[in-house]
């Protein structure tokens, strides 16, 4: 039985609602089931995905017609992801072993997306996400990882289309030696409004995680980075890092970057910052006085500052599809 | 090609450099020694058209025209270049994406092909004994001080100026790296004029300047030749103002 219409609406207190809450990102009225067209995998078997209690992974499981299963094994994989139609929804399951990539890009034209993963990692596993859909569409997307023992995650997001976007992305650290690393960068331009959450748990010790999350703001778009990061009682000897910042290239424009720390053993490293600033006008002068105009300085400072997101990201593969597809993105927005 | 006459600078109201004048020529080499604090970095930003700095009196002129009706980009475009104290980093952007973006810029229509500029890069890095992993790295982003002006000489061989400001390039440099960065400075003052601003001797044991000068409280006070810098670092700066 379908839990979603059981599940009562979270109210906005909730810090993962506080900014997109529920009946915004919804894409009719929260009491209604939607039709929703498959999102389109490139690849991947038929497979099922069970339920869950949280509100927007059933509601995306409720609705979904389309899951697909990944079982990666050292190799590198791309997997486009095709969005159309008025509500396009899809769960993917990603199993990997050995040292394997996932490039995932979502493009298309669908006025609302919903996408749901939920990814097992033993050995080492980097993934890169872009979201290319259209700029004017919503886009929900909800993400569960689980890190083996001694295995290695490592996740970079390059959030660039979408007009409405919310991620939820949670990582539960439950095996000694399991790492995971990520990096989102979030170009704002016109009203865009883009929300990531992110939880990651340390249930044992002997774990380290590290997150980083740049959002560029111009326009009056719209940034908000929260991140939820939890030192279980008795995970000691964990190693957990966030950090977030926002560049604000308008007046207009909003950013949001709240980490949160709740750190419940004794002998563990946690850090976590977040600034917001303008460009710093000492970068445009050492730009400008090599023959950069102001405008070019700017742009440059901003590709730089959205490539930083991924300065832990070890792959260099992952690290090269972000940079391609970041000046793709920025060239275009450039052009018009 | 550079001349500046009674210039006055300020900055938030107070008063750095109190009547400038100076002319450099092509080919020429123009020491600037004095104190801390005496203007010699002030004269080499407000040159370069450093926001901050306000000219209230005076004129600086380059190749004919006046600088106050130049950007800091056309400024770089028409052949000067600043080699900073403190550079700044600019993480996320490669070293190379940056040369390049940065040849572009400056050279123009002149601007060598991608494989041209392969070419040059690779002659000017191998001349400053700079290794090839520097171009992935991000612009001055956790680099030493030495690996900073290294930089900063490799941008400058690549732009190719007609005017090099160099603001303590030899600062943070040890006996070796001292020598590379010489010898590249060396090898544009024959198609450019120079103005070094040094605390020290030893860079001008490597680089034989045509004049060196000395600044107190924002002025020009004393203009000799080589030898002067060589006195300077035996007896201090007492001498001058007594």
């Amino acid at each position: 039985m379908m839990q979603y219409p059981q599940i009562s609406i979270p109210p906005r207190s909730q810090h993962l609602w506080r900014y997109t809450p529920w009946k915004r990102i919804h894409p009719t009225n929260v009491t209604e089931m939607p039709a929703s067209d498959p999102i389109k995998f490139s690849s991947g078997q038929d497979s099922k995905m069970d339920d869950s209690d949280e509100i927007a992974r059933s509601f995306i499981h409720s609705i979904s017609k389309s899951c697909k299963k990944i079982i990666l094994k050292d190799e590198t994989l791309e997997l486009d992801l095709r969005c159309s139609g008025h509500i396009c929804s899809g769960e993917l399951n990603i199993e990997s072993s050995g040292k394997s990539t996932l490039i995932i890009r979502l493009s298309g034209d669908a006025g609302w997306t919903g996408l749901r993963i939920h990814g097992a990692v033993e050995g080492q596993l980097s993934v890169a996400t872009i979201n290319d859909l259209s700029k004017d569409g919503h886009f929900l997307r909800c993400e569960d990882w689980d890190v083996g023992r001694d295995s290695e995650l490592e996740f970079a997001t390059l959030s660039a289309g979408g007009f409405l976007n919310k991620s939820d992305i949670r990582v539960d650290l439950t095996n000694k030696g399991a790492q995971i690393r990520a990096g989102i960068a979030s170009n704002g331009y016109a009203s865009r409004h883009d929300d990531h959450h992110i939880e990651i748990r340390h249930s044992i010790g002997h774990t380290d995680s590290s997150l980083v999350m740049h959002a560029s703001c111009g326009d009056s778009s719209h940034s908000v980075g929260t991140g939820l990061l939890t030192i279980c009682e008795g995970a000691d000897g964990s190693d957990a890092g966030q950090v977030f910042r926002n560049l604000l290239l308008s007046e207009k424009s909003r950013a949001e970057a709240i980490p949160e720390l709740e750190v419940l053993a004794d002998d563990v490293k946690a850090a976590h910052g977040a600034a917001s600033a303008p460009i710093d006008a000492d970068q445009i002068h050492y730009l400008s006085s090599r023959g950069l105009s102001p405008d070019e300085s700017s742009a440059l400072i901003v590709e730089g500052f959205l490539m930083d997101a991924f300065r832990d990201i070890k792959s260099e593969e992952v690290v090269s599809v972000m940079r391609t597809r970041l000046l793709v993105h920025l060239e275009c927005l450039m052009n018009g | 090609m550079l001349s500046i006459e009674n210039l006055h600078v300020s900055v938030d109201d107070t008063e750095i450099l109190r009547g400038v004048s100076l002319r450099i020529n092509l080919g020429e080499v123009h020491a600037v020694m004095g104190r801390n604090g005496s203007g010699k970095s002030t004269l080499a930003n407000v040159i370069m058209g450093h926001p901050a700095y306000e000219i209230t009196s005076g004129d600086i002129k380059f190749k004919g025209t006046p600088l106050k009706e130049m950007e800091v980009f056309e400024r770089a475009r028409a052949g000067m270049f600043l080699s900073f104290q403190y550079p700044s980093s600019i993480p996320g952007v490669q070293v190379g994406t940056f040369l390049r973006k940065s040849v572009s810029a400056v050279r123009g229509d002149e601007a060598p092909t991608a494989r041209e500029f392969r070419k040059e890069l690779k002659s000017h890095m191998d001349a400053l004994e700079m290794d090839k992993s520097f171009l992935a790295r991000y612009v001055n982003d956790g680099f030493s001080g030495g690996e900073k002006k290294r930089l900063e000489i490799l941008q400058m061989l690549l732009l190719n100026p007609t005017l090099a400001l160099l603001d303590e390039t030899d600062s943070g440099l040890d006996i070796d790296a001292l020598r590379v960065v010489a010898e590249g400075i060396n090898s544009i003052t024959p198609r450019a004029g120079c103005l070094l601003i040094t605390h020290y001797q030893r860079l001008l044991d490597h680089v034989k300047p045509d004049y060196v000068h000395v600044m107190i409280d924002g002025k020009i006070v004393k203009t000799g030749g080589a030898d002067l810098a060589v006195k300077l670092e035996a007896q201090g700066y007492d001498w001058i103002e007594a």
